[in-house]
């Protein structure tokens, strides 16, 4: 369906800058949080507002505004929360891109451990 | 088999606290966050990326000293009480006792703090719907919503159909709901972008008079307190 | 403490689309609306995004505005109504 009320490519509009475009019918579903995005959003209050205060909820917006239109489209509201902990905790210099790849790949090696896959 | 011997002297150099389990035990424990209710998906389909990641952050936090586990678990802890069970307890309560209500109108976090309800920094700011106005609540440009008495946003919330469009056609997006607005009632839509988070209490249906409070509640549903519903009395 | 404005002043949105992190939205840009609610003190997210401390701090306000005056196309009814919480460095006298 094209733009009713205002072109997406309006410049000086940030992608998540919706008010006003048109995306389709609201489809009014509720499913159920999964336990690791419930962990993506108590690890992110324990490191700011809630707690640790080494990151705030401003960084997280931000980061969600500064990840490239391709990926914000791409990805779902828990996994984009993710990514803008990951680049802010990274940009904040907690640990790195490298460390995180190699660790991700561990637990999946771990994971596929467990399954015996 | 872990070897129990090795079992805090692990690659990753840190000490664990559990007791003694086994091999697959052991390599969940690094996953989940102790809390032994979950158990990741013992499917065929591998782990999505970003939940690897979330594990991935928690282990480097913890490792690097940046948080604690029990930091972690509270902060879970928190997330689990934020309910839209104690938004409707609210709004049932602002039903029956127009003292109540007129202390939410006026401040929000002064009146929730009788139901026990720390909203963590924001500023709980309460709208009443009647014959004349619908109030209708929207985050445009994230997803910004009272989670302390909701608890996280339903989908439908956080997508980019409803944060797009409710702004500049809600009556459009409230049928989409199922719900009819007249031409006679003013749609107001919220869009709260800084600190403050806006609960609606929605209008009581006729027939309740006599009614407790817990079958208020009862009615009171998430997403009537958002204000794309209107309590129905089945 | 500032306070630019007042609950019934009408004012303008500021008109231009500065880079970086911004919480005031596109749609509302240029457009007049009035005073709803004069809200507390904050630091300025737009600097706390950044990692600076937000200060000083900026009197937020709740501006309503009239749908029919924010979009060409508006659909609903002439009473209806978008309120923004908008900080004040985003706003002029209308």
């Amino acid at each position: 369906m094209p733009p009713k009320f205002t072109n997406a490519n309006e410049p000086g509009r940030g992608y998540h800058d919706i008010g006003g475009l048109d995306y389709g019918a609201v489809d009014p579903i509720t499913t159920e949080v999964a336990p690791w995005e419930k962990l993506s959003i108590a690890i992110g209050n324990a490191m700011g507002g809630q707690g640790r205060k080494l990151i705030n909820t401003d960084m997280g917006r931000r980061a969600r505004e500064g990840m490239g239109e391709e990926l914000y489209n791409e990805l779902d509201y828990f996994e984009r929360t993710t990514e803008s902990m990951k680049i802010t905790l990274i940009e904040q210099g907690l640990f790195t891109q490298e460390e995180l790849e190699e660790r991700m790949k561990e637990i999946e090696g771990r994971l596929s451990e467990v399954r015996g896959s | 088999m872990v070897d129990e011997d090795k079992k805090d002297k692990t690659d990753h150099g840190h000490v664990h606290d559990h007791d003694d389990m086994d091999s697959t035990a052991h390599a969940l424990e690094h996953i989940h966050d102790h809390d032994r209710q979950f158990q990741p998906d013992i499917e065929d389909e591998p782990v999505k990326r970003y939940e690897l990641m979330v594990y991935a952050i928690r282990e480097l936090l913890l490792e690097k000293g940046y948080v604690t586990q029990d930091e972690i678990r509270k902060a879970r802890e928190t997330l689990d009480s934020w309910q839209p069970s104690r938004g409707a307890q609210i709004v049932a309560r602002a039903w029956v006792d127009p003292g109540f209500k007129q202390r939410l109108l006026a401040d929000g976090n002064e009146a929730m703090s009788d139901f026990g309800v720390d909203a963590g920094g924001a500023k709980l700011t309460v709208l009443e719907n009647t014959d004349e106005v619908q109030n209708v609540v929207v985050c445009t440009l994230c997803s910004c919503y009272p989670r302390a008495v909701l608890g996280l946003p339903p989908d439908w919330y956080r997508s980019k159909a409803y944060r797009a469009r409710v702004v500049v056609e809600p009556r459009e997006v409230l049928k989409e709901f199922g719900t009819d607005i007249p031409d006679e009632v003013t749609v107001r839509v919220h869009d709260s972008l800084a600190d403050l988070r806006y609960l609606v209490i929605p209008k009581r249906p006729k027939g309740t008079d006599d009614w407790s409070e817990e079958e208020l509640a009862a009615i009171v549903t998430r997403d009537s307190m958002v204000g794309v519903v209107n309590p129905q009395v089945s | 403490m500032s306070q630019l404005f007042h609950l019934g002043d009408r004012v303008r949105v500021i008109a231009s689309h500065p880079p970086g992190h911004r919480r005031t939205p596109y749609y509302c840009r240029g457009k007049i609306g009035q005073i709803e609610r004069v809200c507390g003190e904050h630091r300025n997210p737009e600097e706390l995004a950044y990692g600076f401390d937000g200060m000083p701090l900026r009197r937020l306000y709740r501006v309503r505005f009239k749908q029919s005056e924010i979009w060409d196309q508006y659909k609903g009814q002439e009473h209806d109504t978008v309120d923004i919480d908008i900080y004040e460095h985003w706003l002029r006298p209308a």
